[in-house]
């Protein structure tokens, strides 16, 4: 950026903090500086530039790259509510990027819209042993506008594909270059009657809003875009902020209390500058957008003897309920060279089994894309590796030569049940680098979830076979211990004993405390919910500006 | 080129480490956390999981030295264990082959089984394949997948951007095979 940024003082009262530069507090940033208010981002990582980011593997998943380090943001897992949490080794088990941008500058940026029935799909069903699966408060055409916003201000290049909600608009950017796992997709569904199309992803297929298109390099998932034509916030939003001359994005700050006042009104975030220097920045309202890990922990982090359960939980609802949606893969080998590396992650989808089918005995439902392994690194780890074949030697050495450039992953993407016992909290020993409590993870799939991951997986091999694979296998299927996706921690919902946010962001309890990130979720969708998360923060950021203007917060 | 890690303050010890890597294998210098025993048998280990044959094997792409490094550096906390599985690899040796002091004077196929036995019992035998993967296919600035070795194998070409159509199956004209 050549123009003078706007810095504003700590003990100056700015209009709004939002913690987080991610999916959601770019697209907020955006918004409520282009309406005008002064806006401070907290963001815990550092501000890099496209230039920075590096085709390297090991550096963005091991040593530290995008994700940091698990020295530096340690965290725990167990999968029920009685085990011990262990800590994550050798690679963090929540993966999120920490940076200017968030996870959006490292996603494979799958931007599927929610479809009308994921809103309201407890209505359809009922209840559901197991899960508090509940309606949300809006319906697909309330939020039908602010997709389009998205597809069109943060960047998605796609076609309408069958099944698809209906759109007010069409999709600024023709699709992405059909690869050929994408090809013997569309290949395999045609042999077995079902449909296929183009995936929608944020990257950009021609140029748009100023930005460049995709030049293929190939590292998307885990990587951070250098020409800037993945739509990360860092390359579509946070330009746009930063040029109202209203906005400041203040990197490499970690937050660890919301200060609230006698009155439950939030006047302060409290973070350790780069030098480690407590800061507190003043504002007349918060905007929470750390993600559904970090969100709540924030809040049980800022608890105070009138919030002992830690800030807006009044309704015991913070951190429960997390969702990461279900995901299962396969590999399928092939005569001929593919090539997956080259070229976006995923290219084709099949929808066919996105809605709940009673008939299959299971709650749930979800999409399958054609995609390649996560890079050559993972392939060659575990990926790739036959499960009746070894792992080193000979046969090991010859058998990567031949399947690495001739593989497709084919995986499932779908449903995950909210339930209560799923949860993020605070870990009792471990901390962070900063000295805040880590997050410790509760999580268990839900049996119907499994039994979604073991169908998607049964659809994903019957795919690879119809379209010529020499040999296809998937991986045993078990409840998830890694995950990048956060969903449900902070619910929206119309009624404060059941949820945490209202069905405009702002928290039940504080009236100045808005929160908007994947925790607002209240079902999980079919395995993609950067688009809806998106979406809600346009929609947030609307109704948030109307709030301030009207002198409602 | 590690621009992330750069500015999360991981740089100069991935270039330390880097270079000492590169310099190791130029000049024969012993390494900098592994015993001189430690690498031998670590570097034999390495060269049964990715041996060399027709084309270039765990060896050749310095995989001793990525660990070693990495061992010094991103990787320290996992020295104790990786040291703690090849002591007990030279143990198994010593108990069980009279005269020899470790995994490196194994015959190549006797190597294979003790690999294998070791592998039935866990520990940390998964660590360490790990370790070797990312020492035969990592980008090579972390010292290992010399001459990018590692990626010839795959069949991974790199370039900076690449055009349509990437493979086979996405090259015009062929929708329409059955």
């Amino acid at each position: 950026m050549s123009q003078e940024v706007r810095r504003y003082r700590t003990d100056e009262e700015v209009d709004f903090v939002i913690v987080g530069s991610g999916a959601a507090g770019g697209v907020l940033a955006k918004e409520l500086s282009t309406a005008g208010f002064s806006v401070v981002v907290l963001e815990q990582g550092p501000y890099l530039r496209p230039y920075q980011f590096a085709h390297d593997e090991l550096g963005d998943f091991f040593t530290g790259g995008l994700i940091g380090t698990l020295a530096d943001h340690p965290h725990s897992w167990r999968q029920r509510p009685e085990d011990e949490a262990v800590p994550a080794s050798l690679m963090p088990q929540l993966f999120y990027a920490k940076a200017v941008g968030g996870s959006s500058l490292h996603f494979a940026a799958n931007y599927w819209r929610f479809r009308p029935v994921d809103f309201r799909e407890r209505s359809l069903l009922g209840p559901i042993s197991g899960s508090s699966l509940v309606d949300w408060p809006l319906t697909y055409e309330e939020l039908e506008p602010y997709y389009t916003k998205v597809d069109w201000e943060v960047g998605v290049s796609g076609a309408p594909g069958p099944g698809d909600p209906a759109r007010s608009r069409p999709y600024p950017t023709p699709p992405m270059h059909t690869k050929s796992a994408g090809m013997l997709m569309a290949r395999g569904a045609r042999a077995l009657g079902w449909t296929s199309a183009p995936a929608p992803v944020a990257i950009l297929s021609r140029p748009h809003n100023g930005r460049a298109a995709c030049i293929n390099c190939g590292y998307c998932w885990g990587h951070g875009c250098e020409v800037g034509a993945k739509s990360s916030t860092l390359a579509s939003m946070i330009p746009v902020a930063e040029a109202t001359g209203n906005c400041e994005i203040r990197d490499r700050s970690v937050v660890h209390r919301i200060e609230v006042d006698a009155r439950d009104r939030v006047r302060r975030v409290v973070y350790l500058d780069p030098d480690g220097v407590e800061q507190g920045q003043r504002a007349k309202a918060v905007v929470l957008a750390a993600n559904g890990a970090e969100t709540p922990r924030l809040l049980f982090l800022s608890e105070t003897s009138r919030h002992p359960d830690g800030l807006a939980n009044s309704s015991g609802k913070v951190g429960k309920n997390l969702m990461f949606n279900t995901n299962v893969g396969t590999i399928g080998v092939f005569p001929e060279p593919l090539n997956e590396y080259k070229g976006i992650k995923a290219s084709q989808v099949v929808m066919d089994f996105y809605d709940t089918d009673p008939a299959r005995g299971f709650y749930g439902g979800g999409g399958i894309d054609a995609r390649s392994s996560v890079g050559h690194l993972f392939f060659a780890m575990f990926e790739g590796l036959h499960p009746d074949e070894p792992s080193w030697g000979p046969e090991f050495k010859s058998r990567m030569a031949r399947t690495y450039t001739r593989h497709a992953s084919f995986a499932g993407h779908g449903t995950s049940l909210p339930r209560e016992r799923n949860t993020i909290s605070l870990d009792p020993e471990l901390k962070d680098a900063w000295g805040r409590a880590a997050v410790r993870v509760t999580y268990e799939d839900h049996p119907d979830d499994i039994a979604l991951m073991r169908f998607l997986q049964a659809r994903a091999l019957d795919l690879l076979e119809a379209a010529g694979a020499e040999e296809a296998w998937g991986p045993p299927v078990g409840t998830q211990t890694i995950s990048a996706h956060f969903l449900g921690t902070c619910r929206m919902g119309d009624d404060p004993a059941e949820s945490v946010v209202d069905r405009y962001h702002r928290s039940h309890d504080i009236p100045n405390l808005f929160i908007c990130d994947g925790s607002s979720l209240v079902t999980s969708g079919r395995g993609q919910p950067t688009m809806t998360i998106q979406a809600l923060a346009f929609r947030a950021g609307e109704h948030i500006a109307g709030f301030a203007r009207r002198g409602e917060i | 080129m590690l621009g992330g890690a750069w500015l999360l303050g991981l740089e100069p010890a991935f270039e330390a480490a880097g270079h000492h890597a590169r310099r190791a294998l130029a000049q024969g210098l012993p390494a900098r956390v592994l015993t001189p025993r430690e690498t031998l048998d670590l570097e034999a280990v390495s060269a049964v999981m990715i041996p060399t044959d027709d084309t270039p094997g765990a060896r050749e792409a310095g995989v001793v030295h990525f660990i070693d490094r990495a061992l010094e550096t991103f990787f320290a906390p996992y020295l104790p264990p990786v040291r703690g599985w090849l002591a007990r690899l030279q143990d198994r040796v010593r108990d069980n082959h009279d005269g020899l002091d470790g995994f490196a004077d194994l015959s190549e196929a006797t190597q294979a089984d003790v690999l294998r036995e070791m592998e039935a019992e866990g520990g940390a035998f998964g660590l360490v394949r790990i370790l070797v993967m990312l020492g035969m296919f990592s980008h090579p600035d972390h010292g290992g997948n010399r001459d990018q070795v590692g990626w010839r194998l795959l069949g991974y070409e790199t370039a900076p951007a690449y055009q349509p159509p990437f493979g086979y199956y996405d090259a015009p004209g062929r929708e329409g095979e059955p």
